[in-house]
């Protein structure tokens, strides 16, 4: 099945307020005629409240946060009992059992931490979808600078009616994709 | 002229300008600094192959000091990672703005002192070549490392200490090397393109983002409590009479915090002057490093002196007689220095004035370092010279290999250091760009208040003449 | 490793003794009032096991191998030493600082006190959890084993022997003496067969001596009682080479043993932490405070002060 061909806009602007209110007009635009596929804001700061006119999006991160930290706790305890059990005869140590709690303890923490991190780290890459191999074509140096873009996808029909909205609001450049 | 009106005048594209800035070529002061540390990581180098190919005799380590620099530099050099992880992770929790433009070099600081720590354990041992057998793996003697010992612990602790503590410098830096992947020409492109993972500042990039960097300072903060703790076991769980001490962890950690923030404070002044940070790393945040310094310095002092207290309230003729020695044998040098540079210095920051003077709070930082340096040598020899048997009490200075070995960590770690500096932004520019953009609308949003009281103030006048 | 194997291991291991159906717990009795510091016992230690002679420098420095040593302290009955320090520039308080003791100091003619001190093969040794590598273990006879070849050299076993009865190869003391060259022909000879020379980086100890052990209950094997050794078929080369016979060594679980007996004639038991004992036996066992269970009894000195 082959895909519509959608155009790209991208529009930098001077500050959040300006970003923020073109994203209000391209929503109420889109209520009113249906025209815009997809809204995303280019930022060189995180940004709160634009984010969310933009939609709720916020990532179950904490998930992988859990099972990771499970999963090290069980597999550093697993490690250590096992690794106990498999050599038996030094386990006669200073009257101490074969599987001390205490000290395994110690080394299940360690466990837990290791792979909650590691784990959160992969949701992070799986949800901000990086890394990517290339750049987009519209990527201006100015996002990462003073400027924020903002990234519109639509048909390519309605071009001109967004392309309105994102100059009424005082787009220092646009690009077309 | 205070630093919020400083701050919110300060331009994003300049402070781009500045820290980028900071990556240029360097200066001839750099390449010789780079030089000196190079040459003594070589005879640091050149005294462990001497050592390895003799023995740990020639370290003149001898019974009962079978522990001595190569243990407690290890414990400092931890010790001051911990520096790091306060700054970015518990301040980040608690949501502590002063820390963003200084958490950076921090972190970096962290993660050297732990790449330069590692080395530590590997030398002290006698049979270096076969320190591969602490990693838990199938042999075919079917024998694993030894879960109960507290060096076990302290492998495990470590190795997932530097490996978040790098991750989360890393992922802390991604919106960073953005920033110089699109200014960077030359070798340094393909270096940030490859490190920046793409990264566009987009809008869900930045929701993950800040919500991974949270939860993974959520796991930093009791990790780094625990791998001082741990290494702390080392000592607590032996039976070494004044090492066998059930508040050697917090005290580990604090003293870790403590010599942490000293470090700090040394590199900021450091910093701020060779690459001119004066608009980000204000004297404002000095004095706030200063306080939380001169807070930690207290604890620290509390746990040492309540340490002494419950010695000596605790009858035991063995701890008895080590502390009585720590104070009039022949290690006293060092535990009186170490008390006189690490409870007598510090109390200068309690004035204002001493805080806000950047040289005299780096002199006073390189103090507190080396009064914590003593003090981790002042834990490990004392006690083992005056052990539980008379018969093998000995008084042993460390030789010239171990302080070779010692001065060459130095050197090592300010090599890294130096390099980090110039490949990789030591301010964290999008950080500090929030700091600027809260600054402003905190002013914004006072101007507008204080309009608001004018615009009442005079209708009440008019109301009033009416 | 099968499931029914690990139960088995499991019920032995969690029994209240985990010494009880073993039929060895080699142990030892030293009468300090018979041993007149000779050394004899030291110089029998190095020759059976292969233990390094380091010379004066390197004995000054504190790098002496003995396994087994003399420990000299000097009585104080007055409440001062007898010792004459005016002539000696330091106090003897802090043994080898470097320098080797000069002879200058005159000595009483009696108050010495000589204990041979050696590795306790303490039941809870605090130097076995604490190895990395389990280098060392505690056998089902009530051994403290080193296992040379395993271990790395991290030497926190010896930080927590509180009797620092162990010895690390700081160097390579069998070359040193000759510049790094193995032992010029014949004196290789001298070495015991039985056991290993240890190279630099290995920690090591008295072992009770374990290859006359080992030889022992071979020939009981072969001659058809495994599980019992007679007692006194065999010494350690410090029993053997006492003269004075003041240390005795045998297998506490046999009741007739002579280390037995003597034991229970002191009233020192294993398995306890405080001994519940009259007043004028005269056996203890040092720093068991520290509840290390020492399998090592000692008995005090009996001295005639008024004499």
């Amino acid at each position: 099945m082959r895909r519509r061909k959608m155009s790209v806009l991208f529009a930098l602007y001077d500050d959040f307020d300006k970003a923020r209110d073109v994203v209000a007009d391209l929503k109420i635009l889109d209520m009113k005629e249906l025209v815009v596929e997809d809204i995303e804001l280019y930022s060189p700061i995180e940004h709160p409240e634009v984010e969310e006119i933009l939609g709720d999006i916020s990532p179950p991160i904490q998930r992988f946060t859990f099972f990771g930290a499970i999963t090290g706790a069980i597999c550093a305890f697993l490690l250590v009992a096992a690794a106990a059990q498999s050599m038996f005869t030094v386990q006669p140590q200073g009257g101490k059992p074969v599987i001390p709690l205490p000290t395994d303890l110690v080394v299940t923490y360690e466990g837990t931490i290791l792979f909650g991190v590691w784990i959160t780290l992969l949701g992070f890459l799986i949800y901000s979808g990086m890394p990517r191999r290339r750049l987009k074509k519209f990527y201006s140096h100015k996002v990462s600078e003073d400027q924020i873009g903002v990234e519109v996808l639509m048909k390519p029909d309605n071009v001109e009616k967004v392309r309105e909205t994102l100059l009424s609001s005082g787009a220092l450049e646009i690009r077309e994709v | 002229m205070d630093s919020t009106t400083n701050m919110k005048d300060i331009e994003w594209a300049r402070i781009n300008k500045d820290v980028l800035g900071s990556l240029e070529t360097p200066r001839i002061t750099f390449w010789i600094v780079l030089a000196v540390c190079s040459v003594l990581v070589l005879c640091g180098v050149a005294a462990e192959v001497y050592q390895y190919n003799h023995g740990l005799g020639v370290a003149l380590m001898d019974r009962p000091h079978f522990w001595q620099l190569y243990i407690s530099n290890f414990i400092f050099w931890i010790g001051m990672s911990h520096s790091g992880t306060l700054l970015s992770a518990v301040l980040l929790l608690t949501k502590a703005d002063w820390r963003k433009p200084i958490y950076r070099f921090a972190e970096a600081m962290t993660l050297f002192s732990i790449l330069t720590a590692a080395f530590f354990p590997v030398i002290h041992l006698g049979r270096v070549w076969n320190l591969y057998w602490v990693l838990p793996y199938p042999d075919e003697r079917g024998i694993w490392p030894n879960f109960r010992s507290p060096l076990l612990w302290d492998a495990s602790a470590i190795f997932t200490y530097a490996t978040s503590s790098a991750l989360f410098l890393y992922i802390g830096m991604i919106p960073d090397l953005a920033i110089c992947r699109d200014n960077a020409r030359g070798w340094r492109k393909p270096l940030y393109t490859l490190m920046s993972l793409g990264w566009m500042g987009r809008a869900r990039e930045w929701i993950a983002f800040r919500k991974t960097y949270v939860l993974m300072g959520c796991f930093l903060v009791p990790l780094a409590v625990s791998v001082h703790s741990i290494v702390a076991s080392d000592f607590a769980m032996s039976i070494v009479p004044d090492w066998h001490i059930t508040s050697f962890p917090p005290y580990f950690v604090a003293g870790a915090l403590y010599s942490g923030c000293a470090a700090i404070i040394t590199l900021f002044v450091m910093l701020r002057y060779i690459f001119k940070f004066e608009a980000y790393m204000t004297i404002d945040i000095l004095e706030k490093v200063a306080k939380l310094t001169f807070a930690i310095a207290m604890v620290w002092n509390y746990l040492n002196l309540s340490e002494y207290a419950s010695i000596w309230y605790s009858n035991d003729m063995y701890e008895h007689e080590v502390l009585i020695q720590k104070f009039i044998g022949p290690y006293w040098p060092v535990v009186w220095g170490m008390l006189l540079c690490s409870t007598v210095a510090p109390f200068a920051m309690a004035f204002k004035k001493f805080r806000q003077n950047l040289w005299g709070m780096f002199f006073l930082s390189l103090v507190i370092q080396l009064g914590m340096w003593l003090e981790r040598f002042q834990i490990v020899s004392p006690s083992l010279a005056s052990n539980h048997e008379p018969w093998t009490w000995a008084v042993v200075w460390p030789g010239l290999i171990q302080l070779t070995i010692t001065a060459a960590s130095f050197g090592w770690f300010t090599m890294l250091f130096l390099i980090f500096c110039k490949v990789f932004p030591s301010v964290s520019m999008y950080e500090v760009k929030e700091l600027v953009f809260h600054h402003r609308r905190v002013s914004a949003r006072n101007e507008i208040e204080d309009l608001n009281k004018e615009k009442d103030d005079m209708i009440r006048a008019q109301e009033g003449l009416a | 490793m099968g499931f029914g194997r690990m139960l088995e291991n499991w019920a032995a291991f969690r029994k209240d003794d985990y010494y009880d159906n073993e039929p060895y717990m080699w142990g030892m009795a030293i009468d300090l009032n018979k041993c007149i510091g000779c050394g004899a016992c030291v110089t029998a230690c190095y020759a059976e096991n292969n233990l390094p002679v380091v010379g004066k420098y390197h004995y000054s420095q504190g790098y002496a191998m003995h396994w087994m040593r003399i420990e000299r302290y000097w009585d104080e009955p007055d409440g001062h030493a007898d010792i004459d320090i005016s002539q000696k520039p330091e106090t003897p308080m802090y043994a080898h600082e470097g320098t080797p003791q000069e002879d200058t100091v005159s000595f009483p003619e009696r108050g010495a006190h000589y204990i041979p001190m050696l590795c306790q093969q303490c039941n809870h040794a605090p130097c076995e959890p604490v190895c990395p590598v389990a280098a060392t273990y505690h056998t089902p006879d009530g051994l403290n084993a080193q296992v040379y070849n395993r271990c790395i050299g991290s030497r926190y076993c010896g930080n927590n022997c509180p009797y620092k009865v162990r010895y690390f190869n700081f160097l390579d003391f069998w070359k040193e003496n000759y510049d790094g060259a193995p032992l010029p022909h014949p004196l290789e000879l001298q070495l015991n067969p039985d056991l290993s020379v240890r190279s630099k980086g290995v920690m090591e100890k008295c072992t009770f001596c374990v290859q006359r052990q080992r030889d022992a209950k071979n020939a009981a094997e072969t001659a058809g009682h495994p599980n019992y050794v007679e007692d006194m078929s065999f010494m350690t080369a410090c029993q053997q080479t006492c003269p004075t016979r003041a240390i005795v060594f045998g297998n506490m679980k046999n009741p007739k043993a002579e280390v037995s007996k003597l034991w229970a004639s002191h009233q020192v038991e294993l398995g306890r932490v405080l001994q519940d004992k009259t007043e004028d036996v005269r056996g203890y066992r040092v720093l068991e405070d520290l509840n290390v269970e020492p399998c090592i009894m000692y008995m005090d000195r009996v001295r005639n002060i008024e004499a």
